[in-house]
C-alpha cells in the first residue's frame, strides 16, 4: 500500500509553505538509450475505442536477457502524447493483489523526444526470468474527428492514429493489437501488407486485430503508422479543468462539495448555424447526437441541497432525485444550450452530506480519519476526460499533521502514481475564521472518469482547543466590549471638588 | 499503518457532531436570544459583579449561538 505524508504542519502559516511536496522528473543524457536488458516475450496490446478517449492495456511477457538482476523497465512515449497520458500504473499481472509498481518518469530526451515511464519492479527481476506486466493508461485528447464539420443531424467519425508495432524500449519477439470499436460501422482503416500472412487486421465484430507479427528482426521504435475511422456519434467531453472543493465541518456535522467546471465538447464542429427546430425534433426523438444533451450525474446516498449555477445564474432545468437515503441521488443536469463540437459550457455544482459517514474519531489521540471520493463527475456512456483536475479538502481551521493516502484494489483505480499527483498544503480564510483553515490541495493532470470509485483517506489532527477557536473568538470580543463599557461607566466624570 | 488500516480500526467511532443538523437552528437561535437578553440586562446593571454574572454567560451563549446559526444558514464553519 501506497503511503506518504504530504506534510506535517503547525498553526504557522510560513511552516504551510515549505510542506508542499514538488513531483520532479529524472534528468537523462542528452543521447539517452534505455540500457537493453529485457526482452518482449510476447506483447498483446487492448485498445479501447468505446469511450471518447483512448484506452490502452498492455500485457507484455518481459524477460531480463542481462547478467544480472534488473528492476527498471522503460515504457517510451512522445513528448507530445506523454503530457497527455492519465492514469499510468504497470502491475505484476500473477499477482495483481500486490499493487501497482512505482512509477517514475524521465525528462523529454533532447535527441529524440522521447520520454519515458520507469517502471521500478518490487523485487530485482533474475537473468533468464520472466515477468507478465500488465501496462494501463488512457490517452487524451488523441482523436480526431473527420470530418472537423458536419451537419447537425449527421453521425459523428473519429480517426485514431496508431504504430501497428508497438513503441517500446526492447525487442519484441511476437506481438499484436486489439481494437474494440463502440460499433461495427468502421468505414475506413489501414489494411497492412507483408506485416504478416494472410488479412491483417482480422475482423471480428466490432473488434479488429492487428498481428500477430514476429518482431524479433525489428529493431526497437520501429514504427508503421495505422489509421482507422469509426463512427462515435456522441460527444467528446473535456472537461479543460475541474475545481473540486470539500469543505469539512465539524460544527455542522457537514461535507460541503462543490465542483467548478470548464468544459468543452471536442467533436465535430457544426457546419451550418445551429437550427433549433431540428434540435427540438431530434430530441423529441431521442436521436443520437454529437452534442451534450444532458449530464448524468450520481451523488452518494443522502446527499442534499444540490444546486447548478452557471455564470448566468441558477440552471432550473436541472432535477434531482434524493435517493431514499440508502439508494444513490442523481443530479440530472440540462445545460442552458446543447454543446456541440467546439462549443464550450462552464458551470458549477454541488450539495452537502452529513459528516458521520464519511469522517471517524482515531482510536488514539485526537486524530481523524476522512475517506472521502477522490473525484466524481458525470457518469456518461461516452465517458469524460479530465485535462486537470484540482481536489481542494478545506479541513477544520487549526487541523495540523496532515496525511493522505489513495486508495488501491487489485484492478486499477485510474489514478496515476503517487509521483503524478502533485500535493500542497495552504490556509484558507473564509468566514468566522482567524487563522484560516488548513486546505489540502491534490491536482493532478489528464484524468479520466475511470477513477470515479478512487477513493482518497486523509487524516488530520485537531484538538478541542482548535474546535473552541470560533466560539472562544466571539466571546472575546463580546466580554471585551461588556468590560469597556462596564470601566468606561465607572468612570468618574462629574464635575466637583476633587 | 496505512491510513486504511487506520479507517478501519475506527469504525466503532463515527464522528457525531456535537448538534445535530436538525436542532442547530433551534439551539443556535436560543442561544442568541439568551445572549441579547442577558446583554440587555447587564446594560441595566454595569457592575463588576454583573460582568460575571450576566457578562460571560452571554458571551459564551453568543458565541456557540452564533456558531450553530450559521450553520444552520448553510454556511458550514
Amino acid at each position: 500500500m501506497r503511503f506518504f505524508t504530504a506534510a506535517v504542519l503547525g498553526l504557522f502559516v510560513p511552516s504551510l509553505a515549505a510542506a508542499s511536496s514538488i513531483t520532479s522528473q529524472q534528468a537523462v543524457p542528452a543521447d539517452f538509450k534505455p540500457p537493453q536488458v529485457f526482452k518482449n516475450t510476447n506483447l498483446v496490446r487492448n485498445t479501447n475505442l468505446e469511450k471518447s478517449y483512448v484506452r490502452e492495456t498492455i500485457n507484455v511477457v518481459v524477460e531480463n536477457v542481462d547478467k544480472s538482476p534488473q528492476s527498471d523497465y522503460y515504457v517510451p512515449f512522445p513528448t507530445d502524447v506523454f503530457d497527455r497520458v492519465g492514469g499510468f500504473e504497470a502491475r505484476d499481472k500473477k499477482a495483481t493483489d500486490k499493487g501497482r509498481f512505482e512509477v517514475a518518469v524521465t525528462e523529454p530526451v533532447p535527441s529524440n523526444g522521447i520520454q519515458y515511464f520507469i517502471v521500478h519492479l518490487d523485487e530485482p527481476l533474475a537473468p533468464k526470468a520472466q515477468l507478465t506486466l500488465g501496462i494501463s493508461y488512457s490517452v487524451l485528447a488523441s482523436l480526431t474527428p473527420r470530418p472537423a464539420t458536419i451537419q447537425q443531424n449527421d453521425k459523428q467519425y473519429l480517426t485514431y492514429s496508431f504504430s501497428a508495432y508497438v513503441p517500446s524500449a526492447y525487442q519484441t519477439v511476437t506481438q499484436k493489437t486489439k481494437l474494440k470499436f463502440p460499433s461495427t460501422d468502421v468505414p475506413d482503416f489501414t489494411e497492412t501488407d507483408g506485416l504478416k500472412s494472410g488479412a491483417d487486421p482480422e475482423r471480428k465484430g466490432a473488434t479488429y486485430t492487428y498481428g500477430p507479427y514476429e518482431t524479433a528482426k525489428v529493431a526497437p521504435g520501429t514504427e508503421k503508422p495505422i489509421t482507422v475511422r469509426y463512427q462515435f456519434t456522441n460527444p467528446v467531453i473535456t472537461v479543460n479543468l475541474l475545481e473540486r472543493d470539500l469543505e469539512v465541518s465539524h460544527w455542522g456535522g457537514n461535507l460541503a462539495t462543490e465542483e467548478r467546471y470548464w468544459l468543452r465538447n471536442n467533436g465535430s464542429e457544426l457546419e451550418n448555424q445551429f437550427s433549433r427546430v431540428d434540435w427540438t425534433f431530434s430530441s423529441y426523438q431521442k436521436a443520437p447526437t454529437s452534442a451534450v444533451r444532458e449530464i448524468t450525474y450520481p451523488l452518494l446516498p443522502g446527499s442534499s441541497d444540490a444546486y447548478f449555477i452557471d455564470d448566468i445564474g441558477n440552471v432550473s432545468t436541472s432535477r434531482y432525485r434524493p435517493g431514499n437515503g440508502k439508494t444513490a441521488a442523481n443530479l440530472e443536469l440540462k445545460p442552458r444550450y446543447p454543446i456541440f463540437g467546439g462549443w464550450n459550457y462552464s458551470f458549477k455544482v454541488g450539495w452537502n452530506n452529513d459528516l458521520s459517514r464519511f469522517l471517524r474519531k482515531a482510536t488514539s489521540g485526537d486524530s481523524y480519519v476522512l475517506k472521502v471520493p477522490f473525484i466524481q463527475g458525470p457518469k456518461m456512456n461516452e465517458g469524460v476526460q479530465y485535462e486537470r483536475f484540482v481536489l481542494r479538502i478545506v479541513l477544520p481551521e487549526g487541523a495540523h499533521n496532515v496525511r493522505y493516502e489513495t486508495l488501491e484494489g487489485a484492478n486499477s483505480n485510474g489514478l496515476p502514481g503517487k509521483s503524478q499527483i502533485h500535493s500542497s498544503l495552504s490556509s484558507f480564510k473564509t468566514y468566522m475564521d482567524t487563522l484560516g483553515r488548513t486546505t489540502l490541495t491534490l491536482e493532478v493532470d489528464s484524468l479520466t472518469d475511470e477513477a470515479r470509485d478512487a477513493q482518497l483517506i486523509v487524516t488530520y489532527d485537531h484538538s478541542l482547543m482548535d474546535a473552541l477557536r470560533k466560539p472562544l473568538t466571539l466571546f472575546g470580543g463580546l466580554i471585551s466590549v461588556l468590560v469597556a463599557v462596564w470601566f468606561v461607566g465607572s468612570i468618574d466624570t462629574s464635575i466637583k471638588k476633587r | 499503518m496505512s491510513l486504511n488500516q487506520v479507517w478501519e480500526a475506527a469504525s466503532a467511532t463515527p464522528f457525531q457532531p456535537i448538534v445535530a443538523k436538525d436542532s442547530q437552528f433551534t439551539i443556535g437561535f436560543s442561544l442568541l436570544v439568551i445572549a441579547v437578553i442577558t446583554t440587555g440586562l447587564f446594560g441595566l446593571n454595569r457592575s463588576l459583579a454583573s460582568i460575571f454574572t450576566l457578562g460571560i454567560p452571554a458571551s459564551l451563549a453568543l458565541g456557540f449561538g452564533a456558531v450553530f446559526t450559521i450553520c444552520a444558514a448553510g454556511v458550514y464553519v
